[in-house]
């Protein structure tokens, strides 16, 4: 369960926008609205990113806990966003094995079976020791879920996260993407301009002015 | 904690800039008043400055260094702009960056050396106009006359082309520095220029301008540069105060009869009677004052040509001098050209000439008698040239990585950031000259005999400002929400730091960390004033040679000068190249290219950038 309560986002001292929100696990919770209205620097606030010249009042809550004040590695919030932004220096066994918390599996093979399992649930068998760059469009959005979810976080915010895939594509990955949330009961929050977007996540819309 | 110690590091970089130019300067305002403990002068006073002005030549030294430094940064000015008007667009502007990146990491004293081979008397150009001229005339000749007369080769009559070297206004010394200059800037604009942010706002004006039918020059005077110039105005300003202040130029090329100021000073500080050190010191506040003045003329020149442009703007010409400026541009590269063709030919056949004389194009039969006796002279300059940039350069990045990391883990307020900024260009701002004796006076207070340590920290206030110019370029062209999504997947920053940005950042890491090196090997004055001459290194040594016996000695010592920081790119180029063939053949995420430093032999990585967003 994410909570956003009384959250305002302040630019210098200007509030830029303010909402409440809650949302439950398997829930994605749309936030609509034009360019500039802060989308974005919400989900920097919710991952604890947020820079200078912004800042942020009101309480987030995951599961009751308040994050306001815990460093944003430590908040267990995953983050996606349009491009796949996989590490080129790695392949895409080892951004998976990156994102996993260390000392979960007995042995390497063991992170190796449950870096296959991941892959496989995507229809990626097989490719944990290809290059990131050899990879088409469509699975690097794929890895990049996967990577995200091997994480294990406790919600995921996705920044216009199918924006620059193609039609055709977009429909297949969105629902990959929302159906892989809702089965892991991981709530999430999605920014986006595309009604589709929120049509498919199925959950509240906040509209942004 | 890995926040806590990149602040140290920031606090540490501002420390190594700051404190030296500081003290430095201070160390010759006391001299300058009268007070100078050592030689029992103990009141202030300004009878120092009355001495110096009363000087028959000082004015004309003053006049002297204003006039080389100001006109040589103007000519380097415009002619930059000259080439990326007339290249910006095009695809040779690779190649032209290639051409002049090796001037960039090439030694002042050795390009001095370089050009004072080329254009002497009895250089290469000399000896090719005389050759001609003797030709034509032994051709004439045969035309009239039957009975051909043998030429003599070298009877040939003595150019007199080459008045160019040690004339009284400097013209010489104005144009070295300019060759010098212009490398810098064309480099410094184009890596502001590959900014993402900017990249992607001046390709928006330039199409606009396109369509306004405004000719590709045209839209480079009236949208590019007056978008960019406040990012270029500063390093501009460094060029000009050290080329008011240079020392190794006018020492090579210049007049001697009165010298520039800070060729001068530098005498003046190196005599043997220890009072001319007053003298020297109240020079020292004066060159500051004749940079400054420097700078302030430029900033007049700049209001001028603002105002003017402004005018041109509204007038709605949709040309701008378009051949003109083309045809500089294209003459200014086949001058780089033909110089660099005619350097290396002159050096490397000199390196190895048994003996040549004047009007021979080539030397009289060769030999590797200097090389080996400059090999065995400089095994130990070499050594402490090694030892001190590797020190240095490495230390230096160090600290320039850590402290743009704590730039981005904690930002600091826009105020702070603007004094940064400014303390990062402090030790380019204040002429070396100026503030390295009063810090040798300094140094010598605190621990006198540690020649290692003094030496390194005159090279550190030289070479951070450069290594942290090229990293920033690379830091900010980073996109940072890779960064984000590590943190998000729970990495510490540390993690995020050593697993994705140190990887990812590598090719620009090891192409700053080779500038560091090579601007290390370059420095003369630090090196010489530090250690005290203790410490000799390649580029001192090339400098001291030039008024010894062998030309041919000098040759090699320069040949090493140029090859030294070549072999630092080659290095930083190859690294990461083997890293990523050991990784299976896959391209880095961020390209070095265009950084400050822009390597000279880049070719490869220039494809790579495109991969990273492109999605099928």
């Amino acid at each position: 369960m994410l909570s956003l309560e009384n959250i305002v986002i302040y630019h210098d001292e200007r509030p830029l926008l303010q909402l409440s929100a809650e949302v439950a696990g398997g829930e994605v919770l749309t936030v609509m609205g034009p360019s500039g209205a802060g989308k974005s620097t919400l989900l920097q606030a919710i991952a604890g990113q947020l820079k200078a010249p912004f800042s942020i009042a009101g309480q987030i809550k995951i599961n009751g806990v308040v994050i306001n004040n815990i460093d944003a590695h430590l908040r267990k919030v995953g983050i996606m966003f349009q491009d796949a932004l996989l590490f080129e220096h790695m392949t895409v066994g080892e951004n998976i094995a990156f994102a996993m918390p260390a000392d979960r599996h007995k042995n390497k093979q063991v992170k190796r079976d449950a870096i296959n399992e991941l892959l496989a649930a995507v229809d990626l068998d097989g490719i944990a020791d290809r290059a990131v760059n050899t990879l088409s469009g469509g699975q690097q959005a794929r890895v990049s879920l996967i990577r995200t979810l091997a994480s294990q976080p406790e919600a995921v915010l996705l920044d216009e996260p199918f924006s620059q895939l193609d039609v055709a594509l977009r429909g297949q990955i969105r629902s990959w993407t929302f159906s892989q949330l809702k089965a892991r009961k991981i709530p999430a929050v999605v920014v986006t301009h595309d009604k589709d977007d929120a049509l498919a996540a199925g959950g509240n819309i906040i509209e942004l002015l | 904690m890995f926040t806590h110690v990149t602040l140290v590091a920031r606090w540490c970089l501002l420390l190594v800039l700051c404190v030296p130019v500081l003290a430095g300067l201070v160390g010759v305002l006391f001299p300058a008043l009268g007070y100078f403990p050592a030689i029992g002068a103990n009141a202030f006073s300004t009878d120092v400055f009355a001495t110096l002005f009363a000087l028959p030549d000082v004015w004309k030294m003053m006049a002297l260094s204003l006039f080389t430094g100001l006109g040589s940064t103007l000519l380097a000015v415009l002619a930059a702009f000259c080439i990326l008007a007339a290249f910006y667009q095009s695809s040779l502007l690779g190649k032209i960056q290639g051409v002049l990146s090796p001037f960039l990491v090439f030694p002042h004293a050795a390009a001095a050396i370089a050009l004072l081979f080329v254009l002497s008397p009895s250089g290469i150009f000399t000896a090719i106009g005389t050759r001609l001229s003797g030709y034509f005339s032994y051709a004439f000749t045969n035309l009239f006359v039957s009975e051909t007369p043998l030429i003599n080769e070298t009877a040939l009559p003595a150019s007199t082309g080459a008045a160019i070297l040690y004339d009284s206004i400097g013209f010489g010394v104005l144009l070295a520095l300019s060759l010098k200059e212009l490398p810098f800037i064309i480099l410094m604009t184009l890596s502001v220029m590959s900014q993402p942010l900017v990249k992607k706002k001046l390709k928006g004006y330039v199409n606009v301008g396109a369509a306004l039918g405004y000719s590709p020059i045209a839209s480079f005077f009236k949208l590019v540069l007056p978008t960019i110039y406040s990012q270029i105005k500063l390093p501009i300003l460094a060029v000009l105060v050290f080329a008011t202040s240079n020392v190794e130029i006018p020492l090579i090329l210049g007049p001697n009869s009165p010298s520039t100021l800070a060729v001068a000073i530098m005498h003046w500080f190196n005599h043997i009677d220890l009072s001319m050190r007053l003298l020297a010191s109240s020079a020292a506040v004066v060159q500051v004052a004749v940079s400054a003045v420097a700078v302030l003329l430029f900033l007049s020149i700049e209001r001028i040509v603002n105002y003017m442009g402004k005018r041109s703007l509204s007038k709605g010409n949709r040309y701008f001098a378009d051949k003109a400026f083309r045809l500089c541009g294209f003459a200014v590269i086949a001058l780089y050209i033909i110089l660099i063709c005619a350097v290396i030919y002159t050096m490397v056949a000199y390196s190895v000439a048994k003996q040549w004389n004047f009007p021979l194009l080539v030397p009289d039969g060769a030999t590797l008698l200097h090389w080996k006796t400059a090999i065995s002279a400089l095994a130990s300059p070499l050594i402490n040239t090694l030892l001190l940039g590797l020190l240095v350069s490495t230390t230096a990045l160090v600290l320039v990585i850590f402290t743009l990391e704590s730039e981005q883990l904690k930002p600091a307020h826009a105020y702070a950031s603007n004094i940064f900024s400014l303390s990062l260009f402090l030790p380019l701002l204040v002429p070396g000259v100026a503030f390295l004796y009063g810090l040798v006076w300094f140094q010598q207070l605190v621990f006198q005999n540690a020649v290692w340590f003094h030496t390194y920290i005159a090279h550190m206030v030289y070479v951070v400002p450069y290594v942290f110019l090229s990293m920033a370029v690379a830091y900010r062209k980073f996109d940072n929400r890779y960064a984000m999504v590590a943190q998000s997947l729970g990495k510490t920053p540390w993690q995020v730091f050593y697993h994705v940005k140190l990887p990812s950042l590598f090719n620009a890491i090891m192409v700053a960390w080779a500038l560091g090196l090579a601007i290390s090997f370059s420095q003369y004055l630090p090196t010489l004033l530090a250690s005290g001459g203790t410490l000799p290194t390649i580029t001192t040594e090339a400098v001291a040679s030039v008024a010894g016996s062998s030309t041919r000695l000098t040759a090699v010592y320069v040949i090493m000068q140029a090859i030294l920081p070549l072999i630092g790119f080659m290095i930083a180029w190859y690294i990461p190249v083997f890293a990523m063939r050991k990784r299976g053949g896959q391209t880095p995420m961020s390209d070095s290219l265009s950084n400050v430093s822009a390597d000279p032999v880049r070719k490869k990585p220039k494809a790579s950038i495109k991969t990273r967003t492109k999605r099928v």
